[in-house]
């Protein structure tokens, strides 16, 4: 696709004559797809009357999922599976064909199983998920900006709060161990790809199928019920409420491959000599991230199974009049809600302290501690999921319980801010943009750390559960901490991934603008939850206008810093500055690899002989 | 640290620390730290009182003080991060090339030791100032369990009910009695809500079917709000009305006016 692309065709296209495998793309799994939409819509409304509200979501539903499979039919997910099932397999040479050598930009919507392909298209994904998810939150906090305002009516306000909300964490589930974690991390443990690289390409495009169906909420009516989906709201809702169960259903499918995968890769590819103890820490991070959410996603797919069999064959599981409860529904969201938050803080972490040390030029301070702040965050992560229902009045003995293995929480927390404090101890930081990033993450995850001890506490969430301060405190650990890190890696591996350097003084100014804005927005918001403000609401007292406002012109500060970045990101991908085979001088072996990244990385497969933080003056 | 000399000189373990704390990083570090504890800790005494609402329960009296003692009990840990953040932002490297590398540092066994050691005492800290408080609160629920005023309140899409069940009376604005114990019963008939008096300190889900309990003595006259702090669908926003603490005598004529009687 860029100049730096071109060298590689002097190499044979593989061309598998007569395979069907040639003609699939995108484009046939749209029209594939399509085609079993309108088949099955129409099929099934001539048979249900879609007037009545259970028999309409059994449609939309079904429709939904068709969607899904016949895309993947069109796209060709089902060839090698159906070849197995009749005792063949692709041939060698289709198999390449599929990897997409010298197939230039098309390869980028096919069904590729090169890894760089897919964390190329995990990347772009995620980056227009951000862009709608932001461009939802900047509408929201227009509506925010002044008491009274009419700048949007309820209903559009509370599917906009669930669209927002469900967009943002779907992206940041994904959003460092998606590009990163396939397109770095099998270089970096220095394999020749993933583990299963159909599964890898089954992973992206099952994913991709979600998108579309998340887009038809919107036209469906919306989502009401915020993005926890509440029952008995999600029950009440209309027909916009189908797609969020259909999204949700297709992207705990879409991580459950992807997590099986990445953890098979770790455990099972890496280099000679990289043991345990040898592994960068990103890859433990991504790791015990998908790891944590290969047991955690589950639960969200079978309450939102639950809620559909509630609404399309009144089964009444969280419906109270016949014996149901939705603190059944409660407890099943949070058994993932909270774990995940941490699915998406420890890649993002992770990434940042693979950063300190090149830039510091120290080596990481206590590998150990960092491993053990890992585990035991994703240990006591699984423990502490009832402190989202200390409010909730199902069974207030055990909040203390629940306090205590939320409070405990902090100790790991801090290993991990010990691990990264030790490595700019005695150092001498160089301030690139990734570097940068290392000292808003400290501060962000301070603040989001600390006043996440307060939400801890029966006693003070009794006041600020529910209020817009719980809404400040999960954005200054998801977007504060999480975000800046996968930003940071964005920065970090441009160069491989593109070639190129990004445009470094667009993004210094969109670092600036980006966490400056954010300070200011929280900050506002911080204010608004302490006064009293309720979370999720359209409009509010008078009282509350001047921490609103101060959060609205932050908002806008963060956007246009996003802009600035996602014109750097696009600009340098033609144009930046061709960048050297290892522009930040680190030790990971993703940097020994020129690019293009040759189709199985390594010419030779790389052996080991020590962790990748050997920096120092005495060094051993 | 100049390690080398250290090592051939083998000074006692009292040498190297005074030698730290004489070291120009150390002691900027150290500067920086405790100036940030300290404008922590007076931003928790002042930020929190400031902000938050009139405090008119014994309730809200409780959760005031526990998040000013919480911002003190995190206030040594922001000096710690942010005072060495800080240092090293301002010793920072510039210019197109990597630094130099650092000293070799791998780890430092008794620095993380004491690290886990401290956060742990400062968790625990947390944890059983937050436990006794719990406690303290439900020992106040089980001492005003016989005599407190019973007050069933309705959440319903998207408007608030208060039942006075022992002195006959509805009413869509909750008022109560000074200092006197009120037991919340509160239920849903539809959707989640959750029952917020903002300025009492307390907050409890409306479930439909399920009956759940909170409680509070009001110490303090004047109006408070009446809020839903759980989204309940098109109209949550407004899913709000108002209370009163009053003397016993106003309260007293409030209720035979609203046609119920005094006990």
């Amino acid at each position: 696709m860029t100049t730096l692309d071109q060298h590689v065709g002097t190499r044979p296209i593989p061309n598998p004559k007569n395979s069907l495998i040639t003609r699939l793309n995108a484009g046939t799994g749209l029209i594939v797809g399509l085609i079993f939409t309108v088949a099955t819509y129409q099929g099934l409304a001539k048979v249900l009357d879609t007037s009545v509200y259970h028999l309409h979501n059994q449609v939309l539903l079904a429709t939904m999922f068709m969607w899904s499979i016949g895309f993947l039919v069109g796209i060709g997910a089902f060839i090698g599976p159906i070849r197995w099932l009749i005792g063949k397999d692709l041939t060698a040479e289709e198999q390449l064909y599929m990897a997409g050598d010298g197939q230039g930009i098309k390869r980028y919507f096919k069904y590729c199983t090169d890894h760089k392909v897919v964390g190329i298209q995990y990347l772009w994904g995620v980056i227009a998920m951000l862009a709608v998810g932001g461009a939802m939150a900047m509408m929201i906090r227009t509506d925010l900006a002044n008491p009274g305002g009419h700048f949007i009516t309820p209903s559009v306000y509370n599917s906009l709060v669930g669209l927002h909300g469900i967009t943002m964490i779907v992206a940041m589930i994904i959003v460092a161990t998606g590009p990163f974690g396939n397109y770095i991390m099998p270089i970096m443990i220095g394999a020749a790809d993933m583990a299963f690289p159909r599964l890898n390409a089954l992973s992206w495009w099952v994913l991709f199928t979600a998108i579309p169906v998340l887009c038809s909420a919107w036209f469906l009516g919306g989502i009401p019920t915020g993005w926890t989906a509440y029952a008995p709201l999600s029950i009440q809702a209309g027909p916009g409420m189908n797609a969020f169960i259909a999204t949700i259903i297709i992207f705990a499918i879409s991580t459950a491959v992807a997590g099986a995968n990445i953890t098979a890769t770790v455990i099972a590819m890496r280099a000679k000599g990289m043991t345990w103890n040898r592994v960068p820490i990103f890859v433990i991070g991504a790791t015990t991230s998908v790891a944590l959410a290969i047991p955690a996603f589950p639960t969200f797919m079978l309450s939102m199974i639950m809620t559909a069999m509630d609404r399309s064959f009144l089964t009444g599981f969280f419906d109270a009049n016949v014996g149901g409860t939705g603190w059944l529904y409660a407890h099943l969201f949070w058994i993932m809600g909270h774990p995940e938050v941490y699915v998406i803080l420890l890649p993002g972490v992770a990434i940042l302290m693979e950063i300190v040390p090149v830039f510091v030029r120290k080596p990481l301070f206590s590998y150990t501690a960092a491993v053990v702040g890992f585990a035991g965050i994703a240990g006591l992560s699984i423990l502490v999921w009832a402190h989202h229902m200390y409010m909730s009045g199902w069974m207030p003995m055990l909040n203390g319980p629940f306090m205590v293995t939320t409070e405990m929480i902090s100790v790991p927390t801090g290993l991990i801010f010990l691990v990264i404090l030790g490595t700019l101890w005695n150092g001498k930081p160089w301030l690139k943009v990734p570097m940068l990033a290392v000292y808003a993450f400290l501060w962000n995850m301070l603040v989001g750390g600390i006043t996440g001890l307060y939400l801890s506490d029966v006693p003070a969430d009794m006041y600020l559960h529910g209020s817009m301060y719980v809404t400040a405190h999960f954005h200054y650990t998801l977007m504060g901490a999480a975000l800046t890190g996968a930003v940071a890696g964005l920065s970090y591996w441009y160069p491989k991934m593109t070639g190129r350097m990004m445009h470094e003084r667009a993004s210094y100014i969109s670092f600036w603008l980006v966490q400056i804005g954010f300070q200011v927005l929280y900050l506002g918001m911080f204010i608004a939850g302490a006064e009293g403000q309720p979370r999720r609401v359209v409009d509010y007292a008078e009282q509350f206008a001047t921490s609103n406002k101060i959060s609205t012109m932050g908002a806008y500060t963060i956007g246009i810093g996003f802009i600035v970045l996602l014109w750097a990101v696009i600009h340098s991908w033609r144009h930046g500055k061709i960048a050297p085979m290892n522009p930040w001088g680190a030790k990971t072996l993703e940097w020994t690899v020129p690019y293009p990244v040759p189709l199985v990385n390594f010419d030779t497969p790389p052996v080991v002989t020590s962790d990748p933080y050997g920096y120092g003056r005495s060094a051993k | 640290m100049s390690g080398h000399n250290d090592v051939e000189l083998k000074p006692t373990p009292g040498d190297r620390l005074t030698k730290f704390f004489r070291r120009s990083d150390v002691i900027q570090s150290t500067i920086f730290g405790v100036i940030v504890t300290i404008v922590f800790v007076i931003l928790g005494g002042k930020f929190y009182t400031q902000w938050m609402p009139e405090i008119m329960s014994t309730d809200m009296k409780a959760i005031e003080k526990l998040m000013v003692v919480f911002t003190w009990i995190s206030a040594p840990v922001c000096g710690v991060v942010l005072g060495i953040a800080l240092y090293t932002f301002l010793n920072r490297h510039s210019g197109d090339t990597p630094p130099p590398d650092g000293p070799a540092t791998r780890t430092n066994g008794p620095i993380v030791l004491l690290w886990s050691v401290v956060t742990s005492l400062l968790a625990l800290t947390a944890v059983i100032y937050g436990i006794t408080e719990l406690n303290s609160s439900s020992i106040a629920t089980a001492k005003n369990a016989e005599d407190a005023m019973v007050v069933n309140v309705v959440g319903n899409q998207w408007v608030w009910s208060f039942e006075y069940p022992e002195l006959g009376v509805q009413s869509h604005e909750l008022m109560l009695p000074i200092n006197r114990a009120v037991a919340f019963h509160v239920t849903s008939v539809d959707v989640n809500h959750s029952f917020w008096p903002v300025q009492l300190g307390v907050k409890i889900d409306a479930n439909k079917l399920a009956e759940t309990f909170a409680d509070t003595t009001p110490t303090k006259l004047g109006e408070f709000d009446v809020k839903c702090a759980e989204l309940c669908g098109l109209y949550h926003a407004y899913m709000e009305t108002t209370g009163e603490v009053m003397t016993k005598a106003d309260f007293d004529n409030w209720i035979l006016e609203q046609g119920g009687h005094t006990a």
